[in-house]
């Protein structure tokens, strides 16, 4: 390919998308950063104050409940996500009749627009007119039928299990692909050895699927972080910003009380800790295996 | 002998038999539990199809009794209040001008990185890992300095204004795709071309494009069912009702529909439908795409 290979060449082929990436991806994150550090209002030049943005956040009570629901999302994720989609894998795993057709069926929530599975967890969700609370009301357990959403404490939960359902059938997916690439002799040989079904799952299985675990996990970390659309639609951040995350918060900062420098440091924060917690479960995973 | 043989021979034959009987047994159960779990997960849906049949005042007073004729009504409502020829409209415009773009310019960069020869090695590395970290960067830190941008550039409420942020976000991505399928490719063919007079241009559109169509493919249904589903950009960057795109629509249901669910729920299956449709028809390519940006990212 020497022979192509002219400077002018190369450079051409780079160009476009170079040009397109470094002003709407490269440069924005370098402005977000920039911003954090000023009070712009959108008016007049912004001005630099080093550090009073990310101080106003320590002491930002709001900022800790957004925070804290993030973390009830992502813990709800990942006590009943991971291990209901390595569940779901190992079932689809099976042989079943129209498997195929099953599989798909599963995934399909992962295809919905994020903001129509909001829409239709409404329906769900709704203290008054949603499934659950009409189902138990007409079963008589009226003590069941709690305010999933729009209350004070349950949102987040019910957050997690929405996105439970909509991320359930992509995940098993990954574990499934993990799955196929465990060589079959290595089952095949340990039943000789005499070892039962739950002792293969446990001692071949589920170590040997580490890497995939990995993958899900930090899938779930960084979707956890991303969730917009479904509080948006379920509650917008309310009653009184009590079930906002952490997007939402810096989106209705950022857009809708047009506090541009104080709404970049919640940005980069959330950017931030999306990567910590990534890299350092991603690190602590990686300690276990070398033990 | 005989006897040894007839002694071995019985019950190993009875343990076969046995050992089928329990495997159908356990396959006719294991589908069962199956197709009780897919039940399951579909469940929100069939409940928004059933109430999409309902009357209002049935949503709200009796919404387990099944719906004694089936109305259309909440349907003819949705089309009415709903605009959604321009909806459908705007997000295929955006759509097929965003993907056009961004397969070829990032077709492109991902042939020179995976094949041309820098004159640095390290330079060439250092590119290539420049256009993959964007997998790690999340579109929120991005919204307020693109719409900054946008002003900036004096595109508010354009095609291009979505286009440009579209095209930018798909471009790790593709990357990650072309320049892996490139790798794992023999350049034996496109040598074969150069050395019998083929130049760039016609090396990368008759012999290297046909050769990655596979995973244009996967890059191409990927970056739909993206743009089809996008909102935090949409929200941000459309003010103009003339160019609301289908999420963007979909966020206003509530407002527009105020209190009228079946509306809301009819216009929602009306949507729900043709995504369901277009993962039927592209599985495939939808599901590789998505495992693929998840194993290798």
């Amino acid at each position: 390919m020497i022979w192509l290979s002219k400077r002018r060449y190369i450079l051409g082929m780079l160009l476009p998308t170079l040009l397109v990436y470094l002003v709407y991806i490269i440069l924005p994150v370098i402005v977000s950063f920039y911003y954090s550090f000023t009070t712009y209002t959108g008016i007049g030049a912004a001005e630099f104050v080093g550090l009073k943005n990310y101080v106003t956040l320590w002491q930002d009570s709001l900022f800790w409940i957004s925070l804290k629901n993030t973390f009830i999302i992502l813990v709800v994720s990942i006590m009943f996500l991971l291990p209901g989609a390595f569940l779901l894998a190992l079932l689809l795993n099976l042989k079943i009749k129209s498997g195929n057709a099953i599989k798909a069926l599963n995934f399909a929530p992962s295809i919905i627009a994020p903001i129509l599975v909001g829409l239709i967890w409404v329906f769900i969700l709704d203290p008054q007119m949603g499934l659950i609370n009409v189902f138990a009301k007409s079963l008589g357990l009226n003590q069941l039928a709690l305010q999933w959403i729009g209350g004070k404490t349950l949102t987040p939960y019910s957050i997690g299990v929405v996105f439970t359902w909509q991320m359930i059938g992509f995940l098993a997916t990954v574990f499934l692909a993990g799955l196929k690439m465990i060589p079959r002799d290595v089952y095949e040989s340990s039943s000789i050895d005499g070892a039962g079904k739950l002792q293969q799952l446990l001692s071949i299985t589920i170590p040997m699927l580490n890497e995939t675990v990995k993958i899900n996990v930090v899938l779930i970390i960084t979707g956890v972080f991303k969730i917009f659309e479904t509080v948006l639609l379920l509650t917008n951040g309310g009653p009184n910003h009590l079930s906002e995350v952490l997007v939402t918060y810096m989106y209705n900062v950022t857009f809708t009380s047009g506090e541009y420098g104080y709404g970049m440091s919640i940005a980069t924060v959330t950017f931030l800790l999306t990567m910590v917690f990534s890299l350092v479960y991603m690190g602590l995973s990686k300690k276990n295996i070398e033990e | 002998m005989s006897d040894l043989a007839k002694i071995s021979s019985g019950p190993v034959i009875k343990r076969v038999k046995g050992k089928q009987h329990t495997l159908s047994e356990g396959r006719g159960g294991r589908t069962v539990l199956a197709y009780i779990v897919t039940l399951c997960i579909l469940l929100p849906l069939l409940w928004m199809v059933l109430l999409s049949f309902k009357s209002n005042s049935d949503i709200l007073n009796n919404p387990f009794s099944f719906p004694k004729t089936i109305s259309f009504g909440n349907y003819a409502r949705a089309l009415e209040t709903l605009n959604l020829g321009l909806l459908y409209k705007n997000t295929f415009v955006i759509a097929a001008i965003t993907i056009v773009i961004e397969i070829m310019i990032t077709f492109m960069s991902s042939y020179a990185l995976a094949r041309m020869v820098f004159r640095s090695e390290r330079l060439k590395r250092c590119v290539t890992a420049l256009l993959l970290m964007g997998l790690a960067i999340p579109a929120f830190i991005l919204l307020f300095p693109v719409y900054r941008l946008t002003i900036f550039f004096g595109i508010s409420n354009t095609y291009a204004s979505l286009v440009i942020p579209y095209i930018a976000t798909s471009i790790s991505f593709n990357t990650l795709l072309f320049t892996g399928f490139l790798r794992g490719f023999p350049k034996e063919v496109e040598e074969a071309a150069v050395i019998d007079g083929c130049g760039l241009f016609t090396l990368g559109r008759a012999v290297v494009f046909p050769i990655i169509m596979p995973v244009v493919a996967t890059v191409f249904i990927f970056n739909v069912l993206y743009i089809w589903n996008e909102f935090p950009f949409a929200v941000t960057l459309i003010s103009n009702e003339a160019m609301t795109t289908l999420s963007l629509g979909i966020s206003q249901f509530k407002g527009r529909f105020n209190i009228d669910y079946g509306g809301i729920i009819a216009a929602s299956i009306l949507l729900i439908i043709p995504q369901l449709a277009f993962f039927v028809f592209f599985q495939r390519f939808i599901i590789e795409g998505m495992t693929a940006g998840a194993v290798k990212g």
